[in-house]
């Protein structure tokens, strides 16, 4: 027992303390003798051996996990870090798109604001280099953040949650676009609440939702609304633009009206030669019948167009503007009368007011854009009609012609630092007026006459508001222009009456008249109205009427001349006017383009040599609708086809036009009038098969020139030797003499012809080579064959087959032109035998000097070697003998024609 | 002798010997010929197989044959001004004619004058109505071809113009011919211009699908009834044929290519105006301003016959022989109505006898319509067709 109890006194010995002295260490005390301090790895020791990283060392997987950091400070610069790593490594972000993208978007909701904004910068950075596709699997994600920054409880956030919807409204419009169901009411929630049940139920007109003003937000309420509403534009904006384009997509009286017809199918161009020799081969089927094409009216199923569709038919539509309209409303008025109460200047708005107007009318304008289809278009016209136009009316017409307060002017400067990231812009008082001048006209209605005395007052101001900025001599900018233009069209189209229509045709013509406008300018009037002519023209007879768009007609073509060659797109657009115009027959254009024929088809500087091809081909096609063709203008046509300014294809399109047109072709079924006299008809195909003007002949006679050939006893007439373009060019213009082929009577025809050569070429000493050619080669296709020719013509044949034919000899620049050359003569000579036998006659070996022998015997070769005309030498064996016997009199060769004889 | 199946029908501007003649499209051996006056391009039609109705060239009257009676000029309608094309529709109920810049759409039944189109702005040169009666096409020489549903034409309340389903305008210059192929609304057209191309178009949605450009305008069109060619008339003289369906098995027969020659067939001398294929795709017809009709061999593009005419031949065409043309005795099953020359809307609105026809055709077209478009990605099939058309 006693050791026991030593035992546990052994074990819990007390130690006595006692005043004085030091306390003894306990044994499991600390020694707290050190010093400690904080390391901080801002950045890695190791060196890249798994990736790539930043100048801190630090790779993609410790950035993206630092996000997670409480410390907002280490979190903004892990944002800050990325941003480094990913623009110097692109390649990153395709491999950690998803990682990085949904760190990133959990920040917008961080608490702090400079986290906020580095997240945003860090977005911006990432959809600059990353593809709508790519994004799009992410993209559900990446709304969802957004919609629970939007409608966060912090205000702040919600600033900073439209900063990130500007960035993907920037670069990823398409897909932000299908989230329109939610993002519409987050943005319906930004400046409004919904009403409580009970209250809502009082003001049931005014839609469930009530303007919110908070105060401790950092900008005014004012400000705040016309952020968002910036926003809620572009957004539209976007919605309108980004939806896939249908069938029966109009924009309405947008510019996109204008544009034409674009077909979905793409058709099958070929031309015969490219057919004929089998390069374009065809495959009609497949174009039509296999699969279904989009604009077909019949189709299989309607294609899955997605969320887009919901927002197509007017009844969503209206379901949303319901709600909005009231609350922009309230806004309009807060803006008009808030910060000015007096009534004579309520027409003068500040500049922060201006805008906000401005964006309200510009939401107003895509609501009505948002239904593709014209029908659904129709009834939401006619519903804001109905529910608003009284509001509208009295809101927005009240002090119509806006302008900007002077006072706000000054005070701009100032101003312009603080608000200058909130302000949407400086709006213009023009651009204001001239969207309302849109909007307005939008809910006029079209015909019924009860309608029209009601709107009359307030169309009235809208009237007369365009008439005078158009008129009053101010350029505008062709983005006002075209939204006035726009309002035009619309009340010329709805108004239906001529004084209407003149009175606005008559501003628009005024600024159309200016001088020095800018192209895109000129361009957008010219537009305006040779769309309004084309397309209008039929369906209302108060447009076709109208004296102005008579007049605007009338005076194209003498702008035609007047453009030259300046700006050939003006000219081409010019032609896409004139062209139907005289397609219809319209009188007035019909008469000025008569008018103005000779210098529009003048060969020197006419139009139809100096524009480029397609805008000749139109014009050659445009004179196929032309009521007459006086002497002079066949002239010119004629000179046209032969200076080689326009191809010889065309040429031969002219000519066949002329054809057509002449009643001697037998086409035109129709003969009260007769466009071409068969005399002009005639002489403007002599002319144009010689080629060569009657006083260019004359000139020819006395020049010396390097081309002429001197005649000789082998060559009676001295040949002008054109250039190898220019031969080559009648050459082919040539061929189209088979149209004379056609005419009624062959024989009167040739007699006519025949007079023709005799009088104006036989007796020329001096002849161009293409003229000996094209007769050469257009008599025998003429001839009849009961027809016995002059011999004045056939003595002046058989001088130009001879020259020819010597010239042949001499030529050895081009195969062409000697192939060219040798079809003539032989043509020549195999269908009118008589003209064999007068070129040999010709042939008088006793004049021939030494030099001229061996080209006498070449001749001589040349034809007989041909199969075809030997049985025509045989008839003339006689007289070929002879020949070839004085020949070889004269060289004793013999032996070689022998030879020539016998193969 | 047995009846021929398919005869040939051609008439010139002259008319010295004949207004038009029937002939044997084998030997080209005449049948029979219809005299008095002359008639213009574009404007012979046979009516439900009964009558010969053929517009006088320059005049304003249409002439009328019954189809047995060749020698007896039977009747003349007198029109509001010369008429420039004329068509009657398959089915044989209206005709329709172009005077000066309008068409003109008469009911046969009552002889109603039910609608007067004028959207052209020139002359209408050529009208053709699709094989079920459908649809029909109108070209001008405003460059401008319309696509009109016929239902609609006639079936439209007074207050409100008719409006054509399609306007193609892609012709740069007068439309001279149009020609219709099969399958009602499903079917294609050919156009073709002055300005050297012709054009192939959907009934259903108007798209172009085709575009061929020539070295010479053309005057004429028409295709096989398989649609595998495309025969152009040029104004040349020469004709053109276009393969539309140039299989991929082409490749192998790159030895025999297609020369020049071989696509063309030549003989003509002057403007090509009309052109015809007959049933089985074999024959084609062609008449020319050079006062000839000729027959080809589509296989070898030889001409098989030639009939001389003494003026610009206006008409000439391959049709089924109506079965009254060589029985001398039979009787058209209905008179032919006077045709009236005014609008008459009151008249017309009764919903009498002609209402109740009107309805009755636009309900099959209708229907006919709906089906095709079940059918969509069927090629031709002329049996589903008929199968329709008895179920009427």
């Amino acid at each position: 027992m006693k050791t026991k109890k030593q035992k546990r006194q052994g074990d819990f010995q007390k130690i006595q303390l006692k005043v004085g002295k030091k306390k003894p260490k306990a044994d499991n005390a600390t020694n707290v003798n050190f010093r400690s301090k904080a390391i901080h790895l801002p950045e890695q020791l190791k060196h890249a051996d798994s990736g790539p990283t930043t100048h801190r060392q630090l790779d993609i997987k410790d950035l993206l996990s630092k996000l997670h950091h409480i410390n907002s400070n280490i979190k903004q610069g892990a944002l800050v870090g990325l941003r480094e790593l990913l623009s110097a490594q692109p390649t990153l972000i395709e491999l950690h798109a998803s990682a990085v993208l949904s760190e990133v978007a959990a920040l917008f909701t961080d608490k702090d604001g400079s986290v906020r904004a580095a997240a945003v910068r860090l977005l911006r950075f990432i959809a600059q280099c990353i593809s709508a596709e790519r994004v799009a699997p992410f993209f559900p994600l990446l709304s969802a953040h957004l919609t629970c920054a939007m409608t966060h409880i912090s205000e702040a956030i919600q600033e900073d949650a439209l900063r990130v919807l500007d960035v993907l409204l920037e670069h990823y419009p398409g897909l932000l676009s299908q989230r329109h169901t939610v993002l519409l009411t987050n943005f319906l929630e930004l400046i409004s609440q919904k009403r409580k049940a009970g209250t809502g139920q009082d003001k049931s007109g005014k839609g469930g939702f009530a303007l919110t003003i908070s105060t401790n937000r950092s900008v005014t309420a004012q400000q705040w609304r016309l952020t968002v509403l910036l926003r809620l534009g572009s957004f539209l904006q976007a919605v309108v633009e980004e939806r896939p384009l249908e069938e029966g997509v109009t924009s309405m009286i947008g510019l996109g009206m204008w544009a034409g017809e674009k077909g979905s199918v793409t058709s099958v161009d070929v031309s015969w030669e490219e057919h004929v020799f089998g390069k374009g081969r065809i495959q009609v089927f497949e174009n039509s019948g296999a699969v279904p094409t989009p604009h077909s009216t019949y189709r299989l199923r309607y294609a899955v167009a997605g969320m887009n569709k919901e927002l197509c038919s007017a009844e969503t539509v209206q379901g949303f503007a319901g709600t909005l309209v009231p609350l922009m409303l309230e806004i309009w008025v807060e803006a008009a009368g808030g910060d000015r109460v007096q009534t004579d200047s309520g027409h003068l708005l500040s500049a922060e007011a201006m805008a906000l107007m401005f964006q309200i009318l510009t939401i107003l304008q895509l609501l009505r854009r948002l239904t593709p289809q014209r029908d659904q278009q129709d009834i939401l016209d006619a519903w804001f009609r109905n529910s608003y136009l009284t509001d509208f009316k009295h809101h927005f017409m009240k002090n119509f012609p806006y302008g900007l307060l002077e006072v706000a002017r000054h005070r701009k400067k100032c101003f312009g630092i603080s608000t200058g990231t909130v302000a949407g812009g400086n709006v213009e008082p023009l651009a204001l007026n001239v969207t309302l001048c849109q909007v307005m006209v939008t809910l006029s209605l079209r015909g019924q006459d009860h309608v029209e005395a009601e709107d009359a007052d307030w169309l009235g101001t809208i009237r007369v508001f365009i008439r005078e900025t158009l008129s009053n001599g101010g350029k505008l900018s062709s983005k006002h222009l075209a939204a006035l233009l726009e309002v035009v069209w619309r009340m010329i189209v709805t108004q239906r009456s001529r004084v209407v229509t003149d009175d606005l045709l008559q501003a628009v013509y005024v600024q159309y008249q200016q001088r020095n406008l800018a192209v895109s300018v000129r361009t957008l009037l010219l537009h305006f109205f040779s769309q309004l002519y084309i397309q209008e023209h039929q369906n209302h007879p108060h447009i076709a009427r109208s004296r102005i768009l008579a007049r605007w007609l009338a005076s194209l073509p003498v702008q035609l001349v007047q453009l030259c060659s300046r700006n050939p797109q003006l000219s081409a657009q010019l032609l896409e006017t004139i062209h139907p115009a005289a397609a219809r027959g319209n009188k007035d254009l019909l008469q000025s383009l008569q008018k103005n024929a000779c210098s529009i088809y003048d060969p020197q500087e006419g139009s139809v040599v100096v524009l480029p091809v397609e805008s000749q081909k139109r014009l050659v096609q445009i004179l196929h609708f032309l009521p007459t063709f006086p002497a002079e203008l066949l002239a010119c046509l004629s000179q046209v086809c032969n200076t080689g300014r326009v191809s010889a294809s065309l040429a031969t399109m002219l000519i066949r036009t002329i054809h057509l047109r002449s009643p001697l072709s037998g086409w035109s079924s129709s003969s009260q009038d007769v466009p071409v006299k068969d005399v002009d008809y005639l002489s403007f195909f002599f002319t144009t098969l010689t080629g060569f003007s009657s006083e260019m002949l004359q000139a020819l006679q006395d020049t010396d020139e390097d081309g002429l050939m001197p005649s000789s006893t082998l060559s009676p007439l001295s040949v002008f030797t054109t250039t190898l373009e220019q031969f080559l060019h009648h050459w082919d213009v040539v061929e189209v003499c088979h149209c004379l082929d056609t005419l009624g009577s062959r024989a009167q025809c040739f007699d006519v012809i025949q007079n023709a050569i005799i009088k104006n070429l036989c007796g020329l000493v001096v002849v161009p080579d293409c003229v000996c050619a094209a007769i050469l080669r257009c008599v025998p296709r003429l001839l009849d064959v009961n027809f016995l020719p002059s011999d004045t013509l056939l003595h002046f044949l058989s001088d130009c087959c001879l020259s020819m034919l010597s010239l042949l000899l001499q030529l050895e620049q081009s195969a062409r032109k000697r192939d060219a050359v040798w079809e003539a003569c032989f043509a020549a000579m195999s269908t009118v035998p008589r003209l064999l036998r007068l070129v040999l006659q010709s042939l008088h070996v006793g004049d021939l000097c030494e030099e001229e022998l061996p080209v006498l015997a070449q001749i001589l070769s040349l034809l007989l070697q041909h199969t075809q005309l030997r049985n025509h030498m045989m008839a003339n064996a006689s007289l070929l003998q002879h020949i070839i016997q004085d020949l070889t009199v004269k060289t004793h060769i013999r032996l070689h024609f022998k030879l020539c004889f016998n193969r | 002798m047995s009846a021929p199946v398919e005869v040939v029908l051609s008439a010139d501007s002259a008319g010295q010997l004949f207004n038009c003649a029937v002939f044997d499209p084998h030997s080209g051996s005449e049948f029979l010929s219809y005299r008095g006056g002359n008639t213009s391009s574009r404007s012979l039609t046979v009516l439900n197989g009964e009558y010969i109705l053929g517009a006088q060239l320059g005049k304003n009257f249409i002439n009328v044959w019954e189809i047995q009676r060749k020698d007896q000029l039977q009747q003349k309608i007198v029109c509001p001004g010369i008429v420039t094309c004329l068509c009657a529709s398959p089915d044989g109920l209206y005709v329709l004619a172009g005077i000066a810049e309008a068409i003109y759409l008469w009911e046969m039944s009552t002889g109603n004058l039910l609608a007067i189109l004028s959207r052209h702005y020139q002359d209408v040169s050529c009208i053709r109505f699709t094989d079920d009666s459908s649809h029909f096409v109108s070209g001008g020489k405003d460059n401008l071809a319309l696509i009109w549903n016929l239902s609609s034409v006639v079936q439209l309340d007074s207050s409100r113009t008719p409006e054509p389903c399609h306007i193609l305008s892609r012709h740069s210059l007068p439309i001279t011919d149009i020609h219709c192929g099969l399958m009602g609304p499903q079917a294609r057209v050919a156009t073709a211009s002055l300005d050297q191309t012709v054009k192939v178009w959907e009934v259903s949605s108007g798209e172009m699908l085709l575009s061929v450009l020539f070295d010479v305008g053309i005057m004429s069109v028409t295709f096989d009834p398989c649609e595998y060619f495309l025969f152009c008339g040029g104004s040349d003289g020469n004709i053109f044929q276009v393969s539309l369906c140039s299989t991929s098995l082409s490749r192998d027969k790159t030895f025999q290519t297609d020369s020049d020659g071989n696509q063309v067939f030549k003989g003509h001398r002057n403007l090509v105006t009309c052109l015809s294929v007959s049933m089985d795709g074999t024959l084609l017809l062609s008449g020319s301003n050079d006062e000839t009709v000729r027959m080809w061999d589509v296989q070898s593009k030889q001409c098989i016959w030639s009939i001389n005419h003494k003026g610009h031949v206006t008409n000439a065409v391959i049709i089924p022989a109506p079965a009254n043309m060589f029985l001398a005795d039979s009787h058209p099953a209905v008179p032919l109505p006077r045709f009236s020359r005014h609008l008459n809307p009151s008249e017309q609105g009764d919903g009498t006898g002609s209402g109740g026809m009107c309805l009755r055709l636009g309900a099959s077209t209708q229907h006919f319509g709906l089906k095709t478009t079940d059918f969509k990605p069927l090629k031709c099939n002329r049996q589903q067709k008929r199968t329709h058309f008895a179920c009427f």
